[in-house]
């Protein structure tokens, strides 16, 4: 909010060089987000505080000020010119709402000359810029800027039978606005009606039909306190947000609506009218005074520094709280109403602190005396398996969790996504339930900027609905591959990124968890192409997939050549318990080892191959490495050469070149017998 | 007394008497230094005497001089060549060539920030916690004593899911979770993705990265907010790093303090810095004495427990940290960014 030096000064002798007076006033809260020098003026445009309206008027912040620098606050005098007329004898007030107007202010002033405002009113509005209208409503945004408080001005001759009728809106009522609109009002939303029909949206704004013009004779002030929530709630139905509202929603001091009143009349006065007797004040039900106790202790408790007593009684005075000692250095406070934010020991415990100065309290480092013994496990495999990827030349990214809900479509995970009420963007009106879209478009964008190769990984949470009520997020993993590998030698030619680029990451980045291993399996999936995904199992329940993404959907995104990749639940990995790590000796003897090179039909995966090795009860065989894979001349049509490696070793002895043939023998014929291999020629 | 002409003679006939001993690199820039060299170079040395030389002899020698230093230089090129086609053996190796690398992919850089913060936090007996992205009004406002329908949750602007839920504007529900489950002491940070109905800008994103921080204890005060937030900013940006704290408003805090440290690209010195816009301090978190209200929320008692937290945004001092004028470099994910900080 922009605040005039030279107002301020009508309220407090504040008298300090520009940059001293920025300063102190932000380290009291008051930050200055821009100073400008106008006309000898200085004009600060302080951030405001959603707790804090009574600083939304000048009165407020010079307050602060004469807190700070220890000045008193100035009073001045508003003397009204008044008729012989009671007020209450031409105006009716009545609250039928009392919840959402607990207090109503108002009187009359006859004779205005509608016009021009006197200079001195035209330079303050425009310095703090606002642009003036006319003397009428200038004085009610007049006593709104110095006060804090927002009045509302009628042309009284436009109230229907003199009679003020707060109330709430019927069904069916429409009110023609200040500025033009037709507000469609409805029950809940509070209006200032006269004897017919509603005049005024209460505390956010007037009517065209009983606003000031030119034709005004006589006015009627309005100076009231209206319900925060109440303002808040038709206001954002509306759409509107004004001065007042942004006020009365922030909570309006319910003592001083009777002096803003005064404050306009006395203005209107000087300016040739002259004011109803006596003030209608309605205020059925005034609430019982704030009181919080205050210990002395309390605030060294809380700051950690010890403030001396005198300065704390002198800093509240000076604030507006009434301290009355009781036992044992505390006080009973008397928090004035236009304090909305004060309400528990806390808060003015803060009031000394900022007065005090945050620069003044010593810092001191929190005293630890015990420190957590477990560590964050799921962090901490996270960490591995990114870790892992990273070593395996996977770069890491970090997409949005939202989607557009065609693209989500189109990924095909056929959860149902969770859908954003208000999203900043129809692109990104849904939450994501896949992180693939997110890779694609990772890929995307570096091939479109001349890269050669996109080598990623992603994890972050995937959100879908389980039903209609449940919901569920959980971490993935996910990781993408295509084009050329980074960081190939002189002398080797940068490697193309295939399957097995993503089936090892993601075999290395699980190994890191030290689970019981998974095993992959072929399987469809509708977002890789058919028959070139493996669903990727852990104890037999399919926890993620890796294969060849489908081309419609890479080619949505623009990108043409082949993508590869993968996406893991990690949340359901997370949960299970890994291998309990137990150390092995190195072996004492020598090993053997022995290639085998043997054909079989093309149709025969080398995973069952694989799988017959894996279960063999041969106590000798230590384990089996594929070593080559070649089809082709000489290998007949239709077949394919396997090179395995097979190790033996005893572990209490040296093996003799006998047992290991029996052995291995054994081993093939185990093979043949399930595979129809045939050995190759020329190897033993 | 020798004239100046004369002593320019003289240094040319060192010169060439020098030249024919130079044979490899080393000695050629030796012999630069000896001639050439800013300071102490013999030319240079010239060139200063020529400044107070009497105005005949100036333009004479000034030509001499020239004349001198481009022959100098000449030969000194010449030379420099000569050195580099020495006759070498030939090799059945050329070590020069390029190393052969095994590449390593490289983290975010919000990962590798978001990182260090947890480091030091970790070293000060702090423990890492994490809650859901999907949160509940309670958790995310009201039991943070934000009251409904008031106008601080403005300033958390929210992306609403369906009837309770929404996504949360701060990682702060998890310090309420962790109040909620855990009897104090408690001493957690929280890091993870936060959202806010923002249209994106430089410095404004939908989505961003958050770290906040939570001490419940016995006589906790402001004070230890104070020592340990500048002991954290210190590890961070340098020991020098200087710290103020200033009096703001949080709902779920009281008293509340907003910390700024000083710009580190003006220290204050540029009336329009980008960064600070003058001011000289760059606002970095947002703290405070945990509001006794959030307190009572969770079943802890004010009267005999107190708290700290703060908050602050990875992406933001990221890019204060780091120079980065645009917070949505981080989301395009385009690796000739991202690979940089790898090497950071």
């Amino acid at each position: 909010m922009k605040i005039s030096q030279d107002w301020i000064r009508e309220y407090v002798a504040v008298d300090l060089p520009r940059q001293e007076l920025v300063d102190r006033l932000t380290m009291i809260g008051w930050v200055p987000e821009t100073v400008e020098e106008k006309d000898g003026d200085l004009i600060l445009d302080l951030e405001t505080y959603a707790n804090r309206p009574d600083t939304l008027g000048h009165l407020g912040v010079a307050r602060e000020l004469g807190a700070l620098l220890r000045l008193p606050l100035l009073e001045k005098d508003w003397p009204v010119a008044e008729l012989d007329e009671e007020t209450a004898a031409v105006a009716d007030v009545q609250i039928a709402a009392e919840a959402l107007c607990p207090r109503y202010c108002g009187l009359v002033v006859r004779g205005v000359p509608v016009g021009p405002s006197p200079e001195w009113m035209r330079r303050r509005l425009e310095a703090v810029g606002l642009r003036p209208i006319n003397n009428i409503v200038d004085v009610s945004n007049y006593v709104l800027f110095a006060t804090g408080q927002p009045l509302h001005t009628f042309d009284f001759g436009r109230i229907g039978g003199g009679r003020i009728v707060v109330r709430e809106a019927k069904r069916g009522e429409t009110l023609v606005d200040l500025d033009g609109r037709t507000l469609a009002l409805e029950p809940g939303m509070l209006v200032i009606a006269d004897e017919s029909r509603p005049v005024a949206l209460a505390g956010i704004i007037g009517g065209q039909a009983s606003g000031i013009s030119e034709s005004t004779r006589d006015v009627f002030i309005e100076s009231a306190c209206f319900d925060p929530i109440g303002i808040r709630k038709t206001a954002k139905k509306l759409g509107l947000a004004t001065d007042a509202s942004y006020r009365f929603e922030r909570g309006a001091d319910i003592g001083f609506a009777p002096q803003g009143a005064r404050m306009a009349a006395s203005l209107l006065t000087q300016m040739g009218g002259r004011a109803s007797r006596g003030l209608i004040d309605c205020y059925p039900r005034p609430p019982k005074a704030l009181r919080v106790r205050l210990r002395l202790r309390r605030v060294a408790e809380l700051l950690g520094v010890v403030v001396p007593e005198e300065f704390v009684v002198d800093v509240l005075g000076r604030l507006g709280f009434r301290l009355e000692p009781a036992a044992h250095h505390a006080w009973r406070v008397d928090v004035p109403t236009f304090r909305v934010d004060v309400s528990r020991e806390a808060d003015l415990v803060e009031e000394v602190a900022r007065f005090y100065g945050y620069d003044r309290i010593p810092p001191r480092v929190t005293p630890v005396d015990s420190f957590p013994l477990a560590a964050n496990r799921s962090r901490e495999r996270l960490a591995r398996i990114r870790q892992a990827l990273l070593g395996q030349g996977f770069d890491e990214v970090i997409n949005w969790s939202f989607a557009d809900p065609e693209r989500e479509a189109a990924a095909a995970g056929g959860r149902t996504p969770v859908a954003i009420q208000n999203p900043f963007s129809n692109r990104a009106s849904v939450m994501r339930t896949t992180l693939l879209p997110g890779l694609v478009e990772n890929a995307a964008w570096n091939l479109n900027r001349g890269l050669e190769g996109v080598h990623v990984f992603e994890t972050g949470n995937v959100y879908y609905w389980v039903d209609e009520k449940k919901h569920r997020e959980d971490l993935h993993l996910g990781l993408l591959s295509t084009g050329l590998r980074p960081g190939a030698g002189p002398s080797g030619a940068p490697a193309e990124a295939d399957f097995f680029t993503v089936k090892g990451a993601v075999e290395a980045a699980l190994e890191a968890l030290r689970f019981d291993p998974v095993v992959f399996e072929e399987r469809d999936h509708p977002s890789f192409e058919p028959g070139s995904a493996l669903a990727v199992l852990y104890r037999g329940q399919a926890v993620g997939f890796v294969g060849t993404l489908r081309a419609a959907f890479t080619a949505g995104a623009s990108v043409e050549r082949p993508v590869i990749a993968g996406e893991i639940d990690l949340s359901a990995l997370f949960g299970k318990t890994p291998r309990p790590f137990e150390f092995v000796p190195v072996p004492k003897f020598p090993g053997v080892v022995r290639d085998f090179s043997f054909l079989v039909d093309r149709a025969v995966p080398y995973g069952d191959a694989a799988r017959i090795l894996g279960r063999l009860d041969q106590p000798l065989l230590e384990g089996f490495e594929l070593v080559d894979r070649f089809a082709g001349p000489p290998v007949p049509e239709g077949r394919v050469s396997l090179t395995i490696r097979l190790r033996f070793r005893h572990p209490q002895r040296t093996l003799v070149a006998g047992e290991v043939d029996k052995a291995a023998q054994e081993i093939i014929g185990h093979l043949k017998a399930a595979l129809d291999i045939q050995l190759r020629e020329g190897i033993n | 007394m020798a004239t100046l002409k004369d002593r320019i003679e003289e240094v040319r006939k060192a010169f060439e008497e020098a030249a024919p001993q130079a044979g490899d690199a080393k000695s050629v820039e030796e012999l630069r230094t000896a001639f050439l060299g800013r300071k102490r170079g013999r030319i240079m040395l010239l060139f200063e005497e020529l400044k107070s030389a009497p105005a005949e002899e100036k333009r004479e020698a000034g030509r001499l001089v020239n004349e001198l230093k481009v022959a100098v230089v000449d030969r000194l090129q010449a030379l420099e060549n000569g050195a580099l086609m020495a006759v070498r053996p030939a090799r059945e190796i050329d070590l020069t060539l390029p190393g052969r690398q095994r590449y390593v992919g490289r983290p975010h850089p919000l990962t590798l920030f978001q990182e260090e913060i947890e480091r030091i936090f970790l070293s000060m007996g702090f423990a890492i916690e994490e809650g859901p992205e999907i949160e509940t009004d309670y958790y995310n406002f009201e039991a943070l004593n934000f009251p409904p329908h008031h106008p601080a949750r403005d300033k958390w602007d929210t992306l609403f899911i369906k009837g309770d839920l929404l996504l949360r504007t701060h990682t702060s529900p998890v310090q309420v979770r962790v109040m909620e489950r855990t009897k104090p002491p408690i001493r957690i940070i929280c890091p993870g993705r936060v959202f806010r109905r923002e249209t994106p800008d430089p410095t404004h994103l939908p989505m961003f990265l958050q770290v906040e921080g939570l001490v419940v204890d016995q006589g906790v005060t402001f004070a230890n907010l104070k020592g340990t937030l500048e002991h954290f900013l210190r590890a961070l940006f340098g020991e020098k790093v200087k710290v103020r704290f200033r009096p703001s408003y949080f709902p779920f805090t009281e008293p509340s303090a907003e910390v700024d440290i000083e710009c580190l690209v003006c220290s204050g010195r540029d009336p329009d810095c980008r960064v600070c816009g003058g001011t000289g301090w760059k606002e970095i978190l947002g703290s405070g004495m945990v509001d006794p209200q959030v307190l009572k929320n969770v079943n802890i008692d004010p009267e005999k427990y107190s708290g700290w937290a703060f908050g602050l945004g990875v992406d933001r001092t990221a890019m204060f940290a780091f120079g980065i004028p645009e917070m949505r470099y981080f989301y395009e994910n385009d690796l000739r960014f991202l690979r940089q900080f790898g090497a950071k």
